[in-house]
């Protein structure tokens, strides 16, 4: 259990913020921990929709139930939040 | 007595590359300071600068300008124009005098590189007029503001800018830095002459001088067009030195000094000027979009002056383009919703009116820097202020040291240039910001953002208000809405007809 800084880009947003998220914290933890700094700030939420976590580079979509410490990632790694159907 | 006409003495007067004869010429002239790049003292000899003066009108002309501009101030101290202009118009002020004012003492030493270590003596001679121009830059520049510090605290940001690590002030010291005092006299010739004053110089001053005339501020007005003058002479001095670096096959150096300068001068623009020409200033007094401006004062001159010395224009001229339309909204938002970061109170610039004329300028406005806005504004309508402060760091770009936008609502695009490079993970803007690192990848690789030193630690307490104090920014000086959130009275039309 460690805090580990992120750098995300949340869908529809205009900038890439710092995020800090535990190294305990799930995709959707880590979603949620970005939206709280976007979403009724600058991006409205959309209804049915729900966030998943992206590597902003490959692409890759994390599964929702995923641990950052499982993820590979590197300190101030920059992920995509975006909206999904799933 | 008759004298002789300059032009009949002046050529000979200036040749002073003599024979040294106590020390070596490297010893004169070492190279890290020199830059001659191989080329022969005789060779460097044959530069030949386009506007030539001599001291005796030098100072005859400067006495003038500065006797102009200091009357202009005195005879409107009276009139008080700073009580009654539009708030937008105070912050532009600020914004300017914090980013300018003390940098133009670095100039002058960049000046003096030239003026001593450059071996084209008609370089050398300019410099030392250059030189005594960016002084004369640096002290106008403060004492003009200084009149205001009584009004409130912000105005003495003039001065405290450069000696801070607010965030703004880091990105235009590394900017600075990079082209004024780390470069041998030919790198500052290229890079802070010819691509930073021949176009962003004009922009900053010829479009401020122009807003400042048309908001009714008649005495920034006759200083800027006083600084603007002296930059039309200086300017002129990187020419010449790429004449010669061309002549001598070192195009390619040439071209990448100016590739790096076009773009870092440009990023650091989209955050000061960008925000001010398309927001700040007051939509009545608006000559110009940023882009427009840019366009005719930049693209076209750049392009122009670029092949005509038979240079390319950069390769990231098309991504350049594409900018125009972008960077600056990003750079805006950013700016005003980060506001208790930075020394000036940014103006929304978001009313249904200002909002008609940005969505003509830049097509598309509403469907994208709109919707943020958008929430910007139902928030401030429903009394939700909080949410529109920020709560976390913006990330900040390794090379020009400010945050990293796109373009958000319908044409999200926001991208994040990463690099890693011995061990370290670095994150740039965009493509050129990255190449800009790449390109001299030692200048630039211990450098530390404002988010850097956060995660390091520099930072305590470790949130807004340790960012503040590592700011050096006092209560009284934080940035707020411009004017005091009244612009939201255009989106509240029922207690608008109450009041």
């Amino acid at each position: 259990m460690a805090l580990f800084p992120i750098y995300t880009i949340f869908e529809e947003d205009f900038v890439v913020q710092l995020i800090p998220v535990d190294t305990e914290d799930t995709m959707d933890q880590v979603a949620e921990k970005t939206a709280y700094h976007v979403i009724d700030r600058r991006v409205k939420p959309k209804e049915g929709k729900v966030l998943r976590v992206r590597h902003h580079e490959s692409g890759e979509v994390y599964p929702r139930d995923m641990k950052v410490q499982d993820a590979g990632w590197r300190p101030t790694e920059t992920l995509d939040i975006i909206f999904a159907d799933e | 007595m008759s004298t002789l006409p300059r032009e009949e003495w002046y050529d000979l007067a200036r040749t002073t590359n003599w024979t040294p004869k106590y020390v070596s010429e490297d010893e004169m002239f070492p190279e890290e300071m020199s830059g001659a790049r191989g080329i022969s003292l005789e060779d460097w000899g044959k530069y030949d600068e386009p506007y030539k003066t001599t001291y005796p009108e030098y100072v005859r002309i400067q006495r003038e300008k500065d006797a102009g501009a200091y009357s202009v101030k005195a005879a409107l101290e009276r009139d008080n124009f700073v009580e009654r202009a539009d708030p937008g118009w105070i912050s532009t002020m600020k914004a300017h005098y914090g980013a300018i004012a003390v940098a133009e003492y670095a100039a002058s030493l960049a000046e003096a590189r030239m003026a001593r270590f450059s071996k084209a003596p008609g370089n050398r001679n300019m410099a030392t007029f250059g030189m005594l121009d960016e002084t004369r830059h640096g002290q106008i520049q403060l004492y003009f503001p200084h009149t205001h510090v009584r009004r409130d605290r912000q105005w003495d940001w003039a001065w405290k800018a450069y000696h801070t690590n607010e965030w703004g002030a880091i990105a235009a010291r590394s900017l600075f830095d990079d082209m004024m005092m780390t470069r041998d006299a030919i790198g500052v010739a290229i890079m802070l002459t010819f691509a930073f004053e021949t176009g962003f110089t004009n922009m900053q001053f010829l479009g401020l001088a122009a807003d400042a005339a048309e908001a009714g501020d008649h005495t920034f007005a006759s200083l800027i067009s006083s600084v603007q003058t002296d930059e039309a002479r200086h300017a002129q001095q990187g020419g010449p030195a790429l004449k010669i670096l061309l002549e001598h096959g070192k195009k390619d150096e040439a071209q990448r000094m100016i590739d790096v300068a076009i773009w870092r001068s440009w990023k650091l623009f989209s955050v000061l000027t960008g925000p001010i020409m398309d927001y700040y200033t007051p939509l009545e007094a608006r000559k110009q979009s940023f882009k427009e401006f840019m366009l005719e004062w930049i693209v076209a001159q750049f392009e122009r002056q670029l092949l005509d010395l038979g240079l390319d224009k950069p390769w990231y001229w098309d991504e350049f383009m594409r900018a125009l339309d972008e960077t600056h909204h990003g750079m805006h938002l950013g700016v005003w919703y980060w506001r208790p970061t930075v020394w000036w109170n940014p103006a929304a610039g978001v009313t249904p009116e200002e909002r008609d004329w940005l969505e003509e300028k830049y097509p598309g406005w509403n469907d994208t820097w709109g919707r943020c806005w958008d929430v910007i504004i139902e928030n401030l309508k429903e009394g939700r202020p909080e949410l529109t402060a920020p709560e976390t760091l913006p990330v900040i770009c390794h090379m020009s040291n400010i945050p990293i936008v796109g373009t958000p609502g319908n044409g999200w695009n926001v991208k994040d240039y990463t690099l890693e490079h011995e061990g370290r993970l670095y994150h740039f803007g965009s493509e050129p910001d990255r190449w800009c690192f790449q390109v001299d990848p030692e200048r630039y690789k211990k450098q530390m953002t404002l988010v850097d030193r956060f995660l390091a630690g520099h930072i305590e307490p470790a949130d807004l208000m340790g960012a503040l104090i590592y700011m050096n920014i006092a209560p009284g000086e934080t940035g707020d809405d411009a004017h005091n959130y009244e612009w939201m009275k255009a989106y509240m039309p029922e207690k608008q007809a109450a009041e």
